[in-house]
């Protein structure tokens, strides 16, 4: 079967880099199904997980990520991504503890973590990967 | 003429200097793979973004709002100049050019009747200015450490700039701050941050490029992807700089610390001569009193 390259990529590092079967990345108009041989797209992401398949479809890797942007086409798809975490590594109470600090706060900065906080609890939760 | 007892304290000092500067140099050179490691490890994100946005950049050619980022305000009145410098010092004239070349900009910005105000970075800028032209600070930026705090430490500076910026504060942002030319060269650069300058990236070479570029879908749309983009292009820019001078300091601060470390062993040598010298002439002064004594008997 055939792959496609898949790089995601944050500030800090290329955290992946590889060959993959299927990936799938949280669009901000929905989320985006990528298979090798995708048509040329651009678009910016919302908080949300990206998740790795390989070529038979069994899931490699799940990352949450805050926000940022991808580009696909045929043979490559590249998400920046403002930050990420290895979805295996989020700890929940460790989350749960960020959103209750952040509640107390009240500014404009702490309700996009809070509102990234909440998106990550929500990824926990899901019953999929 | 300095005693026996005063050459050798001094040797003793020059010796005890030496050996800090030797380790302060072996410090910076491992510190100096790490921050040269991370600007490396930045740099794939930051060239996708810059050439999404070039290809982007073209299809909006004006607009309101966070688009000034790209457009500029139509002005070139205010002036908000940021000195990227180190928050240490022992590292050469890494800080000094900074500030020597910061206030030269200043300078003659204002001659040509520009209103110019400064954020500095780095405790070596901050003090610098807090001394020549305190009242044109803005806001300043200390111990980022942006070796260990990573893009945080440019989110904080690019929130306020962009703050300042929507406020209507300024219209045009330029870094000067030092590129990591070799481990044993940096040079002092001037970057325009906003409005951004697309002109300069690297063009496309190859034709076909631009046109497989164009057949791009956007999703939502390219307005609102650039309205995104922007604003994290310049914390990005500002994290490239920020780790480039971070690399750029230890690379200046192993070269003075190298000097400083030879030229205390060559002190060492000339100290260690004079000491033989004023040894051997007490001996020879003391023979000779010998012998005269003996001679008169």
């Amino acid at each position: 079967m055939a792959t496609i390259s898949f790089d995601l990529v944050s500030p800090e590092s290329l955290i992946f880099n590889d060959d993959v079967g299927m990936i799938i990345i949280p669009g901000k108009d929905g989320d985006l199904g990528v298979l090798p041989g995708h048509s040329k797209i651009m678009s910016s992401l919302r908080p949300g997980r990206v998740m790795v398949y390989g070529e038979d479809k069994n899931l490699l890797k799940s990352f949450f990520v805050s926000g940022g942007f991808t580009e696909i086409n045929p043979e490559k798809c590249i998400v920046l991504a403002e930050s990420v975490d290895e979805m295996s590594e989020l700890e929940k109470s460790l989350v749960e503890k960020e959103i209750q600090e952040l509640e107390s706060k009240d500014s404009e900065d702490s309700k996009d973590k809070l509102y990234i906080a909440k998106k990550k609890i929500e990824a926990l939760n899901s019953s999929f990967y | 003429m300095p005693s026996l007892k005063d050459i050798k304290n001094q040797i003793n000092s020059v010796g005890s200097t030496k050996k800090i500067t030797s380790a302060m140099k072996m410090v910076a050179a491992s510190k100096l793979r790490r921050s040269q490691e991370k600007a490396e490890a930045a740099r794939p994100y930051s060239s996708r973004l810059e050439e999404m946005l070039v290809s982007l950049a073209s299809s909006v050619a004006s607009g309101d709002g966070i688009i000034k980022l790209l457009t500029g305000t139509g002005n070139d009145q205010n002036y908000v100049i940021i000195p990227v410098s180190a928050d240490r010092g022992l590292c050469g004239g890494f800080n000094s050019s900074i500030n020597r070349e910061t206030f030269k900009l200043v300078k003659s910005l204002e001659k040509d009747g520009k209103k110019v105000e400064l954020m500095p970075v780095g405790k070596k800028s901050r003090d610098f200015f807090n001394r020549v032209m305190k009242d044109q600070i803005l806001e300043s930026f200390v111990d980022l450490n942006v070796s260990q705090s990573g893009y945080d430490s440019a989110l904080q500076v690019s929130n306020k700039l962009q703050e300042l910026f929507f406020e209507g504060k300024f219209d045009k942002c330029i870094l000067v701050f030092n590129k990591f030319k070799s481990v044993i060269s940096q040079e002092v650069t001037q970057q325009q941050l906003i409005p951004l300058d697309v002109s300069n990236s690297p063009k496309e070479e190859n034709p076909d490029d631009n046109v497989v570029k164009a057949i791009y879908d956007y999703e939502p749309d390219e307005e609102t992807i650039l309205k995104d983009l922007l604003p994290k292009n310049v914390s990005i820019q500002i994290f490239k700089v920020l780790l480039e001078s971070d690399a750029g300091e230890h690379g200046a601060r192993m070269a003075a610390m190298d000097n400083a470390t030879r030229n205390a062993g060559e002190m060492i040598d000339s100290l260690t001569l004079k000491y033989n010298r004023t040894r051997q002439a007490f001996i020879t002064k003391e023979l000779i009193e010998i012998i005269s004594g003996a001679e008169s008997v």
